[in-house]
């Protein structure tokens, strides 16, 4: 008997760790994953319930995934674990207006034997406005759990596919017990990308094939309500695309277009003026030209999640002719440009919020501070990350802000969420809390950092989807930096493959590099970051599009 | 004075890159003094002034004196000509072919203009201030086209279409659409025949969808009413309104006997407005094309690129022109739209034709075949002011652009812009040193040490 319970506590101590420490789970629960309260009090936190208003010590007291109470004197029930809030600060969950999050797309179908690539069925050619995202969403993706991490509660998922690829819905980052669906059928999916080999194969068939699409559902439903009146009547022909583009037809949803530049971003609105749908424009990056037009069209508008990359401005030369550093002046004009369009379109009173669809969940934070220190307020900031965003989905009612009775989406980092220094601890998601390492800034006695020795052979081994893999990394000192190379499983074939690293960087006791993959033509940007203890490294990998997965790796004495 | 603050006033505007849009396309006023005016139209004016008011040619003439607020520009020993137009080109188009189709006559080439190409500055550079955006040749029946109006700096690309221009549209017969749709995906047309019939079965089932909506449209208002709407085809309706004389065609041809049949399926469906572009032996079929079409937009002497090219002649042009066809010359080249003056002058080499004759080919010519003769295509009272201003005779080799104005408005000056005009820089740029001519100097690899010592002697002198 003593034997047995000695085995069930150390069964226990195991849950624990995995679990890390805060949801204690019960042990009549037979997958051990129930949680033995849904009552959570965040005690004497400093809580910024809206953006604009400074943050107040308060308690938060949340049950069954609402918030029941923000204030100073809760009375906190005896079944309510308790999360010391003492040093942090308490933000709405953010919110993706616009993301992939957790999307896989789906197969392309087989082409018929009859195909024939001047009229193609629509499925074929990216016309899938019946689709749902919910049935390309898994929750447990590597990508949901970057963007919870990084304080994303709830999105806006957008399925992938063509020109027309289908019908999004609101999801929270939540358990993977859950589906996670606040809201199906909340919008249409397009874009100007055409299909391959077929038409519309190009932006300007797929413009005037979405004019098609739309005139002819149109007439579909005007030949429906004339079929159902009435004897005599030719039957109409119902084919799934124009039943599911009629709720767009009738202004019931909105089209969330995907456009990176001002050009086509007037596309989609010069469609938007001739055919007159509800109108999104998601993904922007450049638009300083048009932020008037933005203001005037009335379109709803959610930029992409990311600053350009300043890479090529750093390796820019000092040793040129007058002429090349006038060109290189005109690159650093054109990034100090496009970090200040988000503040500029702020200040011109135009709401916007954020998508994370192609950029990366764990650079929000910086391509954020970015924008603040080229002129966004953290007061816009943060509403396009809450506010805006709840409004712009039509969830202002539950979620944005906290507040009694709102959905219990928080972040709780240890500094005011924008500080460089702050870092996310736990993300609370209807109700659910999530834990993150927080990482001690190692300080030598100068008060300056010291940086972590990085240099040697390292072994490393990798978690992916496609199986476990590894290779060595190589890391020298070169002048002031770093240089090096790193082997991986050559994607195009067997054996190995030899990249070299670039942007190496060591920051206490973290590194970071990144590299390049070439996958059949195609260029791949991998960056890794990890924490480096001794002659051990852990941290995750990040690969463009597809998410981060663990890679942990030891120093090879040799 | 405040004629100064207008002109800085307008400059400020063009070095911002104009960050708003305007309502309607920006018009300026300009007085160009004592230059040798090439009308084109009507002849050669010495030491003659042309004054342009909010965008229009408001006089041309002697001792003419500027209004308060226009700007003066002094021609002494210039030459002043009518801003050059090409009647093929593919410049500022994000998107050249929907070549997925054998007929695409639904699609719009003003859906994918992009005012930021760099081409449009090098365009104006050569004295090109118009320039007609076309899909290309991969279809029988292509896209339609868009006329530009090349206002540089603007960001919208509404404010570089010419809005008062007609429609027109692509066509193409032979070997490209043949290539890709026959040879390439194996469907119709595979051969001159199989373009016929696209041709005349597209025209048919226009007739027929127009029919089909007349017949709704009329069923719909009486009572009882039973008929339901046809389907919606924005292809066979673009093809309709072609029949109905609303779309010019532009027809990429090569060979006579396509050339005439293109004329044969026009004069059996009653189509009237067609011009022919490239038209390589338009030279053999010239009476026909003079007396049936709008005329013919040729090289002045480019060839032999591919099989139906080959039987060519540089006289194509000239003899077009002796028989009464409208001819133009065009370049359908980012680059050879640099100089256009060039080509035109190619003419008077190959064929004799006069001054006037050989401007009118990039002038009124192509002007009359795009329907803006009216507007544009020649210095007379009344028209737009589109102004080019040239060191030499345009028609000299030594011909240089100076200046070139859009409807009153400067967008080029050789002396005044800056080196870098490109609207549009990449944050991410890497900037990577230009080497010119780097393939040319092949010939001479490995011979650099035999120039040191005459590059030594150079230097010293200098």
């Amino acid at each position: 008997m003593r034997k047995t319970l000695w085995k069930a506590s150390l069964f226990g101590l195991f849950l624990m760790g995995l679990s890390s420490g805060i949801t204690v789970h019960a042990q009549s629960d037979p997958t051990g994953k129930k949680s033995i309260t849904n009552t959570y009090a965040i005690t004497n936190a400093t809580v910024h319930t809206s953006p604009g208003m400074e943050g107040k010590k308060a308690s938060i007291l949340i049950k069954n995934g609402v918030i029941l109470g923000v204030g100073e004197n809760l009375s906190i029930p005896a079944e309510a674990q308790i999360i010391e809030g003492d040093s942090l600060h308490a933000y709405a969950g953010f919110i993706d207006a616009a993301s992939r999050g957790g999307i896989t797309k789906p197969e392309d179908p087989e082409r018929p034997k009859d195909f024939v690539y001047s009229s193609p069925p629509d499925e074929i050619a990216g016309i899938t406005p019946w689709r749902s995202a919910v049935d390309q969403f898994d929750i447990e993706s590597s990508q949901v759990n970057d963007l919870r991490k990084a304080g994303f509660t709830l999105a806006h998922i957008l399925p992938d596919g063509g020109m027309i690829a289908g019908k999004g819905a609101l999801v929270l980052f939540g358990e993977k017990e859950s589906t996670n669906v606040l809201k199906e059928n909340t919008s249409l999916s397009a874009n100007l990308n055409g299909a391959r080999g077929m038409y519309p194969g190009t932006t300007v068939g797929v413009m005037a094939k979405f004019r098609d699409v739309y005139q002819n559902t149109k007439l579909t439903k005007d030949r429906m309500a004339l079929f159902a009146s009435a004897n005599g009547i030719t039957r109409p022909e119902i084919n799934p695309t124009f039943m599911a583009m009629s709720e767009v037809v009738d202004s019931a949803i909105p089209v969330f277009f995907e456009v990176e530049d001002d050009l086509e971003a007037r596309r989609a609105i010069s469609l938007q003026k001739e055919l007159g749908f509800q109108l999104v424009l998601y993904g922007l990056e450049e638009y300083e030209s048009i932020i008037d037009l933005l203001k005037e069209s009335g379109a709803g508008v959610i930029l992409k999640l990311q600053i350009p990359d300043d890479k090529a401005i750093k390796n820019q030369k000092e040793d040129v002719s007058e002429s090349v550093k006038a060109q290189y002046q005109r690159v650093k004009e054109a990034y100090d440009k496009t970090i200040a369009q988000a503040g500029k379109l702020a200040a011109a009173g135009v709401p916007f919020s954020f998508s994370t669809i192609g950029a990366k969940a764990n650079d929000s934070m910086k391509a954020l501070q970015t924008m603040i220190e080229a002129g966004l307020s953290e007061k816009d900031a943060l509403a396009a990350l809450t506010t805006n965003a709840a409004n712009a989905l039509g969830i202002g009612r539950m979620a944005g802000t906290i507040e009694n009775g709102k959905l219990a989406n928080l972040v709780l980092s240890t500094g005011p969420i924008f500080d460089s220094e702050s870092q996310i601890k736990h993300v609370v998601v209807d109700g659910k809390i999530f834990d993150y390492e927080v990482k001690a800034k190692k300080k030598n006695g100068n008060g300056e950092t010291a940086s972590a020795e990085v240099t040697g052979n390292w072994d490393y081994t990798s978690e992916t989807p496609a199986g476990s893999s590894g290779g060595t990394i190589s890391i020298q000192k070169n002048g002031n930096g770093y240089e090096g190379t790193i082997t991986y499983d050559d994607p195009s074939g067997s054996g190995k493959a030899t990249s070299s690293l670039s942007e190496i960087s060591v920051s206490g006791s973290s590194l970071s590099f990144a590299f390049e993959v070439n996958a059949g033509g195609m260029s791949i940007s991998v960056d890794v970051s990890g924490d480096v203890s001794g002659n051990t490294m852990d941290g995750s990998m990040n690969i463009a599009q597809f998410g981060s997965f663990p890679i942990s790796a030891t120093r090879n004495p040799n | 004075m405040k004629m100064n603050t207008k002109y800085i006033f307008i400059a400020l505007l063009l070095s911002l890159s104009l960050n708003f849009s305007w309502a309607q396309a920006p018009k300026g006023s300009v007085l160009i003094k004592n230059g040798t005016v090439l009308t084109v139209t009507n002849g050669t004016l010495e030491n003659t002034d042309v004054l342009v008011e909010n965008g229009i040619i408001k006089q041309i003439g002697q001792n003419l004196s500027a209004p308060s607020g226009v700007m003066t520009v002094d021609a002494t020993g210039k030459y002043v000509m009518p801003g050059i137009i090409d009647a093929h080109s593919h410049i500022a188009l994000d998107v050249v072919n929907e070549a997925t189709s054998p007929i695409v006559a639904e699609v719009r080439m003003k859906d994918v203009v992009n005012p930021y190409e760099i081409g449009i500055y090098r365009a104006l550079a050569g004295g090109v201030t118009i320039s007609h955006a076309m899909h290309g040749s991969a279809n029988v029946v292509g896209g339609q086209n868009a006329t530009l109006k090349h206002r540089w700096g603007m960001n919208n690309p509404t404010d570089i279409i010419m809005q008062d221009a007609p429609r027109t549209i692509k066509f193409a017969l032979g070997e490209n659409p043949t290539r890709v749709h026959g040879r390439g995906n194996g469907q119709q047309p595979r051969t001159r025949m199989g373009v016929e019939a696209i041709l005349r079965n597209g025209f048919n089932e226009a007739i027929q969808y127009k029919k089909a909506w007349a017949d709704y449209n009329q069923a719909k208002s009486q009572k009882g009413n039973t008929a339901v709407a046809p389907e919606y085809n924005e292809r066979l309706q673009t093809l309709a309104d072609i029949l109905d004389g609303k779309i010019i065609i532009h027809c990429h041809s090569y060979r006579a006997d396509e050339i005439y049949m293109l004329i044969n399926v026009a004069r059996d469906f009653g189509i009237k407005k067609l011009v022919f572009q490239h038209t390589n032996e338009g030279f053999k079929v010239a009476p026909e094309i003079a007396e049936y079409t709008m005329g013919a937009s040729v090289f002045a002497d480019w060839w032999a690129y591919k099989f139906e090219v080959y039987y060519s002649t540089a006289f194509n042009a000239a003899i077009l022109h002796q028989n009464g066809a409208i001819t133009s010359i065009n370049s359908d080249s980012a680059e050879l739209i640099r100089h256009l003056y060039h080509e035109a002058a190619k003419t008077q080499r190959y064929g004799g034709l006069t001054d006037d004759e050989a401007l009118a080919m990039i002038t009124i010519n192509p002007a009359k075949q795009l329907g803006i003769e009216d507007k544009v295509g020649s210095l007379e009272e009344g028209k737009q002011g589109d102004v080019v201003i040239f060191e030499g005779h345009p028609l000299s080799s030594y011909a240089i652009p100076q200046m070139t104005f859009v409807d009153g408005i400067k967008y080029f000056d050789i002396k005044e812009d800056s080196d870098d005009q490109r609207q549009r820089i990449s944050p991410t740029e890497t900037v990577e040193p230009i080497l010119l001519s780097e393939e040319n100097h092949r010939c001479m690899q490995d011979t650099e040490h035999l120039f040191e010592t005459a590059s030594a002697l150079f230097q010293m002198n200098q």
